[in-house]
This record gives C-alpha cells, structure tokens and sequence, in this order.
C-alpha cells in the first residue's frame, strides 16, 4: 500500500494499523537524518525520532498533502531536532562523531570519514546535504523541510560540500 | 577530493535501520496517548461527582435543618467541593499541555 493510501485511511478513521505501516516504511530515513544531526549519538536520535512519529500521530489531520508525507516528517524531525538543540546547555553541546558504526551498518572507511567530516558542519549544512542527496529530496522539498527560502538551503548546501571538500582532502 | 567523489559519498543513501522495536515502542506510545483522553475524562467525572455528592449531601442537611450557613458545618463540605473543582480544573489543564 503507498504512502496516499495509508494516509488517508490514518486521517479519515485514526486508523493506527495504517500509522503503524507509514512509520515502519519511513522510520529509517527519519532516524537516520537524526542521527547525523546528533553526530552519531543513536539514542539521542532514536528519542526524537519518537518524539517525531508521535507529533505526526497527534496532527496527522492537519496534513492536507501539499506535500510529501516524507517531507512533512523530516519537516517535523528537524524542528524537533531544534527545539531540542535550543534546550541543550553550553557543556551538554555534541561532540564529534564518536560512535562506532554498528556491524552491517556498510561502515565503510570513507563512510566514517564522511561522518565525522559531516559532524564538523553546522546543522543546518549537515541536514541540507542530507536531505538533497542522502534522502533524494529536491532543493524546494529541502527548503520546506527545513522551513527556510530556497536562496538559504542553496547557500547551505554550497557551504556544506567546501567544507566537506577541505576536511575529507585534508592528509589525516 | 573532487565534486564527482564528493557526490557520490553524500548520495550513498543512508544506513537502513531495523523497524524492530522501534515500532513497538512507537505504537505503544500512540495506544497510551489514544488512551489519555478517555483517562481524563474519568478523573474529571469522578471529581465532578464528588462535587455534586457533596453538594446534594449539604442541600439535604440544609432542609432538614441541620445545616446552619453561618457555622462550622459548612467548612467541611464546602472544601470537597472546592477541591473537588480544583482537582477537575488541574486535569483539565494537564490534558490541555
């Protein structure tokens, strides 16, 4: 069943069966662009991914479809990632990627790199060009994600890959 | 690194994780919060049911004459009743949050 499908039957009855499926097809993608945000910190993430799917649950009626049910999660994901980023106290700041990658998890030595390179970035960079490339969103669906204009998002993006280019180019 | 390799790092899409139980935690945290308003709403009945037992229990001594206003024996069941108002008001306001 897609996405239209189980949405509307979650909006029209609150059917939780329906819920259920849109969280389990979306829930990777969700907890993944969160745990970059939180450099690698896998139950700081899987938190607010919770905290993500159930703010979704709870305003479910307010989607109207004017855009991706993807996009509106990550929309929530982001802001939820935010919000809680704003709470943090000055010594409570992530650290670097530190967390090793778990067996399976294509823990490849430029994807580690990649990683810690990315944890390096500002959030906004960092969930810019994930979502333009890791999550295949187009820079108007990113730009909606993140709730900002499309100039910003681009900027983001611009700024993120020189970044990643001189950290990844540097001699380790 | 050149912008070729660099895309393609960034477009390698994410590691899949497990649904496991993530989804059961999820869903039974939609099942708690699918209960929360029915849970309410029988804290508050039973705070509104008080009141008016209360209230029904002062109006009966009042007509049969053992209730004077002006003394002591409007304390006790006045306070039910403002508490039990008070109580109704604070879920009310938790349900709100």
């Amino acid at each position: 069943m897609d996405d239209g499908t189980l949405v509307e039957r979650a909006v029209a009855t609150r059917d939780v069966a329906a819920f259920s499926a849109l969280a389990r097809l979306h829930q990777s993608k969700v907890r993944g662009l969160l745990l970059r945000l939180t450099r690698g910190d896998h139950a700081a993430a899987d938190d607010l991914a919770q905290e993500t799917f159930l703010e979704a649950w709870r305003g479910i009626g307010n989607f109207r479809g004017e855009s991706a049910f993807a996009t509106w999660l990550y929309r929530i994901a982001y802001s939820r990632f935010l919000m809680q980023a704003r709470k943090r106290k000055p010594d409570e700041q992530l650290g670097d990627w530190d967390v090793p990658m778990a067996s399976g998890e294509s823990g490849s030595h430029a994807r580690i790199d990649l990683e810690r390179a990315m944890a390096k970035l500002t959030a906004a960079e960092s969930a810019a060009l994930t979502l333009s490339f890791a999550l295949g969103l187009s820079n108007s669906e990113a730009a909606e994600a993140m709730d900002i204009p499309l100039g910003t998002l681009k900027s983001h993006v611009l700024r993120g890959r020189e970044k990643l280019k001189a950290i990844l180019g540097e001699p380790s | 690194m050149n912008d070729m390799e660099l895309d393609a790092l960034l477009n390698a899409p994410l590691p899949e994780r497990d649904a496991g139980d993530f989804s059961v935690l999820l869903m039974e945290r939609v099942t708690q919060h699918e209960a929360r308003p029915a849970r309410i709403l029988s804290w508050i009945s039973a705070g509104v049911m008080v009141a008016v037992f209360a209230a029904a229990c002062l109006f009966g001594a009042s007509a049969i004459g053992h209730v004077d206003p002006h003394m002591n024996d409007m304390l006790i069941p006045g306070t039910l009743i403002l508490l039990s108002l008070l109580l109704s008001y604070v879920v009310s306001e938790a349900a709100r949050a």
